[in-house]
């Protein structure tokens, strides 16, 4: 079973943190870098644990990333933790050229990606990053859609060599999965819903949204296939040109800009092999703005990162399949 | 101090290391000349002495690490790898060439990455003030598994220029908290970065303040003086519970007269038609090496003292034991009380019977070089003891009196031989002339033994001062005794000098013919303006110099 049958939420961040827990009992090599948002990112409960193998640097980004690329040089699987705004925000050059390039055990996982993060404001709504990070060579992008996403995910990439970039939302967040699904392989997108006349290719929180456009649509009469592509970097390109050959659009949706995220690597796996319309759902290339907790639904649907907003791309996208 | 450095070998490994970077760099057309001469020394003290590492394992467990986050190094770094033996130098020549394992920055070799790596390199640099960082994380892991592995230590090399990245300061916070004591950070204090001196780009003094501020244990050296190196490399081992920065003072391009402390050599390729020049001035460091028992009658500590202000080479000892010649001077238990007094190398030269069986004495004494007579010792005398100190990293050496012949068997020793006295006076007394009918036996030796693989250094020890000091030198002499020259006349100071402008000009007048030879000559001059214009007048080139522009 693939979905969760009951309705519930769960924190990406403490999953992230009880996972690292876990693994670092049945594996010495796993330790953590933090810098001063230990308590936030969940990792202090592994520091708690193995006070030995938590490293916490202070408000040093360039040198908390360098720091976890030494000491998996020296055979340790360094977990660096911090907001996104920070990592890779203050350090795209340390993670290119300290981790990427020599390929480094190192697992960026960062928390506090998009919009979501709410009352900070734009200085700290990360939405450039999956750009960013995913135009390094030997970097590989994951944004996971919710809490047992996380879970998976998380012992994944710790035991898979080389780096990757791992990215967290703040908010408590829908589970969409059942525990026990198994079904996290990188470089591999997870069908949610199948449909036959268009695709909502999604990452992060937007899957949740992504499952809620197409039940909207499916009302309209329109067959919505959902995918859930966790794995930015490698993508799933086979299944995205499965999904534009079957069904002939594609609507996607991030909690990022539009420029070089999930759509753009759709849109460039499409365009390069079977093009079809694609309408990218995203933060239109403006910055973001503060808003209270309680504000944050009415935020996003300013940026426009909806439901209805994917509804409407779908329809857009379907409206120009020349098929 | 006499750290078992094998003081010789050590210098004439890291000439090699220069004079490979030199072609690579020449080669390439591109690379830093600067920053790898500054940083020869220090590389080489570590790859060739203080680092546990064994270039046919480059993956050892129980290695040493060295981060060289100063990464435009290259040259030397690659230079340096390759003389200790981690793959062919010849392959320098391939330096920044597509295609080649020597990237213009060196890649952290890896499987992944075996083209345009070489095994031994641990990290991958480039962009500046990362290097810290990254050394903080393997110390770290290290100290982790302490209990399994024995402990590693971690060295990394920073430039000034480096400093002025914030990600220092961070690292250098991070590694004062964690109190990381198996951490030894080196500064390439060259004061000189890509658009100036470093004080006018981005002040970085006071160096030192800063460093203790952010706790850390600092020691200072001339980063030219090997023997400091190892010194501070030795004490810094024995620090607790803090890190270890060692401020290495160096000059930019040291080695290449026209290239040092001159930014505009930052980062620019010397043409490759003067390469054999270079390798010529590289090829001939001469060292300095007054000896003691000159002139006056005084307290030898004092003697020592005088000549280390004047940044002369080593300490030459004359040990005589009124047998083997007819004086005596002192032996081993003053040598050995003489040994705190000062950091630079002890030159022994035992004048005396028997050398088997006293040589242990001046091993425990520890002289750094010690050479004994051809004619006191048979062939197995001489290979016993030359293998004892090889064994206790001391340089071997063999002295020839001026009627002595090169004995032959010595052709089957050259391979450890680190230095040849040819004695241009009969030994015995301090003061005597210089005796020129040595001059062909010494230019036919240099020529015979370098035929023979001897890579070591040919010293000229009797009469050398100021008049008879080029003719030693165009025999092939590098390392010079000079006792009445420096002692004699009571300007210490002045006499160092001259001393030191002599061989200055005997090199200019050799490297001047070189580029003759090889019909670079006006290039040359023009390169060395700057450089050939106090010696215009005694090389006979003022003329010449003076229509250059």
């Amino acid at each position: 079973m693939l979905l969760s049958s009951e309705k519930k939420t769960a924190d990406m961040r403490s999953a992230y943190g009880d996972t690292l827990v876990e693994l670092g009992r049945d594996d010495p090599r796993i330790v953590c870098v933090g810098g001063d948002t230990t308590d936030s990112l969940k990792t202090k409960k592994f520091g708690d644990k193995y006070p030995d193998r938590m490293f916490n640097v202070g408000i040093a980004e360039a040198n908390l990333v360098s720091v976890a690329a030494g000491l998996s040089i020296a055979g340790k699987i360094a977990f660096a933790s911090t907001y996104a705004a920070f990592i890779p925000g203050r350090c795209v050059d340390q993670i290119r050229n300290a981790i990427c390039y020599p390929s480094l055990n190192v697992k960026l996982v960062v928390s506090h990606a998009g919009l979501t993060v709410g009352p900070d404001g734009a200085s700290h709504q990360q939405i450039e990053d999956i750009a960013s990070m995913r135009t390094i060579p030997n970097m590989r992008v994951i944004v996971p859609a919710d809490a047992v996403a996380v879970k998976h995910l998380i012992r994944t990439i710790a035991r898979t060599p080389g780096p990757f970039y791992l990215r967290l939302a703040r908010p408590s967040s829908e589970v969409i999965y059942a525990d026990n699904a198994e079904s996290f392989l990188i470089g591999r997108g997870n069908v949610l819903e199948e449909g036959s006349d268009a695709t909502i290719i999604a990452c992060g929180l937007m899957v949740v949204m992504a499952i809620e456009a197409a039940m909207e649509l499916k009302r309209k009469g329109v067959s919505c296939r959902v995918v859930d592509m966790f794995s930015i970097k490698p993508i799933d390109s086979e299944l995205v040109v499965k999904c534009a050959k079957e069904t002939g659009a594609i609507a996607t949706a991030e909690e990022h800009n539009i420029l070089g995220g999930l759509g753009g690597a759709v849109s460039e796996v499409t365009a390069e092999t079977y093009p079809v319309p694609v309408k990218r759902v995203g933060v239109r290339d403006t910055f973001g703005e503060s808003a209270r907790d309680e504000e944050i639904d009415t935020l996003l649907e300013i940026y426009g990162l909806t439901a209805t907003e994917i509804a409407k791309a779908v329809l857009e996208a379907r409206s120009r399949n020349r098929k | 101090m006499g750290f078992n450095m094998r003081y010789l070998d050590l210098k004439r490994r890291i000439r090699d290391v220069r004079m490979w970077a030199i072609q690579g760099i020449a080669e390439a057309g591109s690379g830093h000349p600067g920053a790898s001469f500054s940083a020869a020394e220090i590389m080489g003290t570590l790859y060739f002495r203080t680092m546990k590492h064994d270039p046919s394992n480059p993956t050892w467990e129980d290695r040493d690490y060295f981060i060289n986050s100063k990464a435009h190094s290259a040259p030397g770094f690659y230079s340096t790898l390759a003389v200790a033996g981690y793959f062919p130098p010849e392959e320098i020549r391939t330096l920044r060439k597509l295609g080649s394992r020597l990237q213009g920055h060196p890649v952290r070799y890896s499987e992944h990455q075996k083209h345009h790596s070489v095994p031994g390199v641990e990290y991958s640099g480039g962009s500046e003030g990362i290097g810290l960082s990254v050394g903080i994380g393997i110390a770290l892991a290290k100290k982790l598994d302490r209990e399994k592995a024995k402990m590693n230590k971690v060295y990394v090399l920073i430039g000034d220029g480096e400093s002025n990245e914030g990600q220092i300061w961070e690292a250098s916070m991070a590694a004062g908290k964690f109190k990381l004591d198996n951490l030894v950070a080196i500064l390439d204090r060259n004061r000189i970065q890509q658009d100036g001196f470093t004080e006018d780009i981005m002040p970085l003094d006071p160096t030192k303040d800063k460093w203790a501020a952010f706790n850390w244990q600092v020691f200072e050296v001339d980063g030219h003086k090997v023997e400091q190196i190892v010194d501070a490399l030795y004490k810094a081992a024995r620090v607790h519970d803090k890190p270890v920065m060692i401020v290495a003072n160096t000059i930019k391009g040291n080695g290449i007269r026209h290239m040092a402390n001159n930014p505009q050599w930052h980062g620019k390729a010397p043409p490759k038609r003067q390469t054999e020049v270079l390798l010529e001035e590289l090829e001939s460091e001469c060292l300095i090496a007054p000896s003691i028992i000159a002139g006056e009658r005084e307290n030898y500590e004092d003697k020592i003292r005088k000549v280390e202000r004047e940044g002369v080479d080593m300490i030459h000892l004359d040990v005589m034991d009124g047998r083997f010649v007819p004086n005596t001077t002192f032996f081993a238990d003053t040598i050995k009380k003489l040994r705190p007094s000062t950091s630079l190398p002890f030159d022994a030269h035992l004048m005396i019977e028997k050398p088997l069986e006293k040589v242990q004495e001046y091993i425990d004494a520890r002289c750094d070089i010690i050479t004994v007579h051809a004619e006191a010792c048979t062939e197995n005398e001489f290979k016993e003891i030359q293998e004892r100190l090889i064994n206790a990293g001391i340089s071997p050496g063999i002295a020839i009196n001026p009627g002595t012949d090169m004995p032959n068997w010595l052709y089957r020793s050259l391979h450890d031989l680190d230095v040849i006295i040819v004695m241009s006076v009969n030994p015995g007394f301090a003061g005597q002339k210089f005796m020129p009918e040595v001059l062909p036996k010494m230019m036919a030796v240099n020529k015979e033994l370098m035929e023979h693989g001897f890579r070591g250094y040919i010293e000229a020890d009797g009469g050398i001062d100021a008049t008879t000091l080029h003719q030693a030198y165009d025999a092939g002499a590098r390392i010079f005794v000079a006792g009445a020259a420096v002692y004699g006349g009571g300007d210490i100071h002045g006499s160092v000098i001259q001393l030191r402008h002599k061989a200055a000009v005997a090199l200019e007048k050799r490297l001047l013919n070189h580029s003759t030879r090889l019909n670079v000559r006006s290039d040359w001059m023009k390169a060395r303006k700057h450089i050939l214009i106090p010696y215009a007048n005694e090389l006979g080139i003022e003329e010449e110099l003076h229509a250059i522009k």
